[in-house]
């Protein structure tokens, strides 16, 4: 974290009020988004207990698992849940573009849901579904496997910075506002909503105050809160096993009733903040770049869709080394694009660097605009240098490769040097692309004397990592006793026992 | 002259019970080891919770009966047959040679279910083991205890086995899962913490009969549900670096004496329970009580500790920066409150010599936030 960040935690902590942290909102948010509130069982692995889904606040649909021991009700709950799932992400495998290899959905599905804890439980339903058989012994209908492997690829893309197929709402707003309260607090969804939005009639002290209080709001899930559970759940679960052991319908569908009502009580709160968050999020302008960030969902969704169509196995339970370690290449660089693209969009973030040192802006006090220097290839191209006297506590050293957002797309440049002068540092760069391909820079693309400049590091192209193959990992990365790892389709699969109680 | 320590913490503690150190309270301490508030409501064996609710900041976490029913089902299911899914782990999953199995239950002695008796049942046996004798490989719920603060506080690890290696092992049967081999790191934490605290126990208890730490393994075994399964599968937990720190905390409460000589000589935190059990301590009161010890608060508290909410309203009301937490706080070393951080940021405050550079740092930001906030743009 920044100065600047911190500083504006601290500023809304005195002031009782969430403070902005970015100009725009730097992620797609869908014109049509899914939102899923997934409860879980106390104590439980993997144990659902309801989910509140539906793409408007009006047609929320609410599932309830009256039993989560039970297995036969745990996968009636998955199939439906991955049938309005599937309904939903199909919805967007209609409209394509583009011819052959470059052909593209132009749209992609966005599943949304209240905090870091939902992504974790959808990440567990997704492994708890997506090895199933759908015949054999504990076979399960066909949209159960498909709904996993299709919530593990979205929990995976979910990994990946700047990405909007799966968010969780409470990091879209700490992404955009800083509250006066800790990040652990921040989680909580009702808290954060507090302090950016609290209940008409209500201070921000009343509001946290209530956030926590379950009898007010009820967590957000995935876990209920342990009176609620003890008071209320526990007692009805009971009433319907009951029901269930004597066979008796009337009282079946009574414990049914209450046990929906009961949870209804608890989800409905979330499920309209939810809501009301998203259109908090939509008054918030969306930053230029992700628009093209969310060409890459298109076609990360795309090329998904395909591997579905043909077939593909479900993702394996543990990452080969190689696989890990192509992964984590990649993660790291888009979270590098990422972090540019915000600082590129955004003053906001701007600021955020420089208070760093990361970032520097100035005004230019000295240039050398027809400077050119001779090429390997004996070709005279311009050079330009300029100076920029900047009060930021540049920590950048010479040859670190620029962009700058305030002069034309395509401008580079490259730090010479950087001098302490005073309270202010002199920053000699000298640029390097983006003017044109005469002898002369074009008109514009040298900052002039008097002109003020903002540069950033460039996260510039670096070719693709080269990796061997997925069979060929040095002796160093493969593990010695294969024991348990690693066939993509375990082959006890289906025969996994379950929490049954009897 | 000053009261021996003991005379002092009863003081502070006043009319009620005494709670004894558990498993899982000494596993707190590695949690927030400098708190001192913490330190001497454990150390005087004080009801935090009830101290906490009279205040009226009630604790927020409370267990859910469906996890205890969880947890309780999954030991009674790995230790059913003389503990046959148990075997059935330390032989197939963690290729364990056990040649012949004796298992011991030390649940109750001759129906006598006090915790003194168990102790010394638990003593005899887990000694005879040690030396060669009897036959005894897995102990079930033996009593251990363990002297903490001059107090004796009693621990029950859920099961001790015997002849991995020749050495004990303590055993940890937890009810979270261990999916694709992976378990949450926080539980796993937690779970090692609490086995350490048995570790210490046990070496302490052979220590006295003149046995070396080595007999007991700091590795320990945990037992866990394999995926979404109750099937239960095992892995070794490397718990040295608990072991080290919890012992380093109890060496700490031995020396609380240092701490209660900072207190006013008059200081308690009695509830004055009346004949019905109902607090006669007015609030206001037993609050400034609190106001007089230092605390450290800090944001996980929240997860861990029944007086977080007492402390956070306090540490809220001084303005402290340890209400945003570490991540923001560290930014601003040797700065304890937004008051000094905006005074510093907007030039009203003289830094003193080595808030220099942090003041620096602190106007260049209230510069840049102004700029942004003087172009308007995002509300």
């Amino acid at each position: 974290m920044s100065t600047l960040s911190a500083l504006a935690h601290v500023q809304a902590m005195e002031s009782m009020q969430a403070v902005p942290l970015t100009e725009f909102r730097h992620r797609h948010l869908s014109a049509r988004p899914l939102v899923i509130i997934p409860l879980a069982m106390a104590g439980e692995a993997g144990a659902p207990l309801a989910a509140m889904v539906g793409s408007a606040k009006r047609n929320g649909t609410l599932l309830v698992v009256a039993q989560p021991r039970n297995r036969d009700q745990r996968f009636a709950f998955a199939a439906g849940l991955g049938r309005i799932v599937m309904d939903y992400i199909d919805s967007f495998r209609q409209d394509r573009r583009g011819e052959g290899e470059r052909s593209r959905y132009t749209d992609a599905p966005q599943i949304l849901v209240p905090n870091p804890g939902g992504l974790k439980a959808l990440a567990d339903l997704g492994r708890m579904c997506r090895f199933r058989s759908t015949s054999g012994p504990y076979a399960v209908p066909d949209v159960v496997p498909e709904f996993g492997m299709w919530l593990t690829f979205l929990v995976d893309k979910a990994e990946q910075a700047g990405t909007s197929m799966l968010l969780p709402v409470t990091g879209m707003l700490t992404e955009h506002w800083a509250t006066g309260q800790s990040t652990l607090e921040d989680q909580n969804l009702a808290s954060l909503m507090a302090w950016i939005a609290p209940p008409s009639g209500l201070s921000v002290d009343q509001a946290m105050a209530d956030a926590e209080n379950p009898d007010v709001c009820p967590p957000a899930g995935p876990s209920t809160s342990p009176e609620f559970d003890n008071r209320d759940l526990a007692p009805a679960i009971r009433k319907f096993d009951t029901a269930h052991k004597l066979g008796d319908p009337h009282a079946l569908s009574a414990a049914e009733t209450e046990l929906r009502e009961l949870i209804a009580g608890q989800i409905q709160p979330t499920w309209r903040m939810v809501w009301q968050a998203i259109s908090l999020l939509r008054s918030v302008p969306e930053a230029p770049r992700s628009a093209k960030r969310f060409e890459g969902d298109c076609k990360a969704f795309t090329d998904y869709s395909n591997y579905r169509d043909s077939g593909g196995l479900p993702q394996r339970k543990r990452d080969t080394a190689i696989g890990a370690a192509r992964r984590l290449s990649f993660l790291e660089r888009a979270l590098a694009e990422f972090e540019s693209d915000m600082a590129f969009d955004d003053r906001f973030v701007l600021a955020d660097r420089r208070s760093a040192g990361e970032a520097f802006s100035g005004t230019v006090v000295e240039a050398e605009p027809g400077r050119t220097v001779t090429t390997d290839k004996n070709r005279r191209v311009p050079r330009p240098r300029v100076t920029v006297r900047t009060e930021d506590p540049v920590r950048l050293a010479a040859d670190t490769k620029l962009i700058s957002p305030s002069m034309l797309a395509g401008h580079k440049a490259v730090i010479v040097s950087v001098l302490p002068d005073g309270d202010t540092a002199r920053v000699t760069v000298e640029i390097t692309g983006g003017m044109g391909r005469g002898r002369v820079p074009k008109q514009g693309t040298v900052p002039e004397p008097g002109q003020y400049v903002a540069y950033l590091p460039d996260p510039g192209w670096r070719p693709a990592p080269q990796f061997p193959a997925s069979d060929a990992a040095p002796w160093t990365h493969s593990a010695a006793d294969e024991v348990g790892t690693d066939s993509a389709v375990p082959e006890d699969a289906a025969a996994e026992e379950w929490g049954n109680e009897e | 002259m000053r009261e021996p320590v003991d005379d002092r913490l009863a003081a502070l503690r006043g009319s009620a019970k005494r709670l004894d150190y558990n498993a899982r309270s000494l596993a707190a301490l590695e949690n927030n080891p400098r708190c001192t508030l913490r330190a001497l409501l454990d150390a005087s064996g004080s009801d935090k919770a009830a101290i906490a609710t009279h205040v009226g900041h009630p604790p927020a976490f409370g267990q859910s009966s469906f996890a205890i029913t969880r947890g309780n089902a999954f030991e009674a299911m790995v230790k059913a047959n003389g503990c046959a899914e148990l075997l059935r782990v330390l032989r197939e999953t963690l290729e364990l040679t056990l040649p012949e199995v004796g298992y011991e239950d030390l649940n109750d002695v001759g129906g006598d279910g006090r915790s003194k008796e168990r102790h010394e049942r638990t003593e005899e046996v887990l000694l005879r083991a040690a030396r060669g004798e009897g036959d005894g490989t897995l102990f079930d719920h033996p009593m251990l205890c363990l002297q903490i603060g001059g107090h004796k506080a009693y621990l029950e690890p859920d099961l001790v086995a015997f002849r991995i290696d020749g050495r004990f092992h303590v055993v940890e049967i937890k009810s979270f899962p261990i999916i694709d081999e992976q378990a949450a790191p926080a539980q796993v934490r937690a779970a090692t913490t609490q086995a350490s605290a048995y570790i210490i126990a046990l070496r302490d208890l052979l220590g006295r009969a003149g046995i070396g730490e080595e007999a007991v393994s700091d590795t320990i075994v945990l037992v866990a549900p394999k995926d979404f399964t109750n099937r239960p599968t095992g892995a070794f937990v490397d718990a040295r670096k608990q072991v080290a720190a919890l012992t380093r905390q109890l060496s700490r409460i031995e020396r609380v004496g240092d701490l209660v000589d900072l207190l006013p000589e008059d200081l308690t935190f009695d509830l004055a329970r009346d004949s019905e059990d109902r607090p006669r301590r007015p609030a206001e009161e037993l609050n400034e009580a609190l106001d007089q010890v230092l605390v450290t608060y800090r944001p996980d508290c929240l997860n861990h500790c029944e007086m977080a909410f007492y402390c956070r309203s306090r540490a809220r009301a001084e303005a402290s920066l340890d209400v945003l937490g570490p991540v923001v706080r560290d930014q601003f070393g040797g700065i304890d409150t937004t008051t000094m951080v905006m005074g510093l940021a907007r030039g009203e405050l003289t830094p003193s010599e080595d808030q220099m550079e942090m003041a620096a740092a602190l106007r260049h930001a209230a510069r840049l936030r102004a700029e942004l906030e003087d172009l308007g743009g995002a509300a």
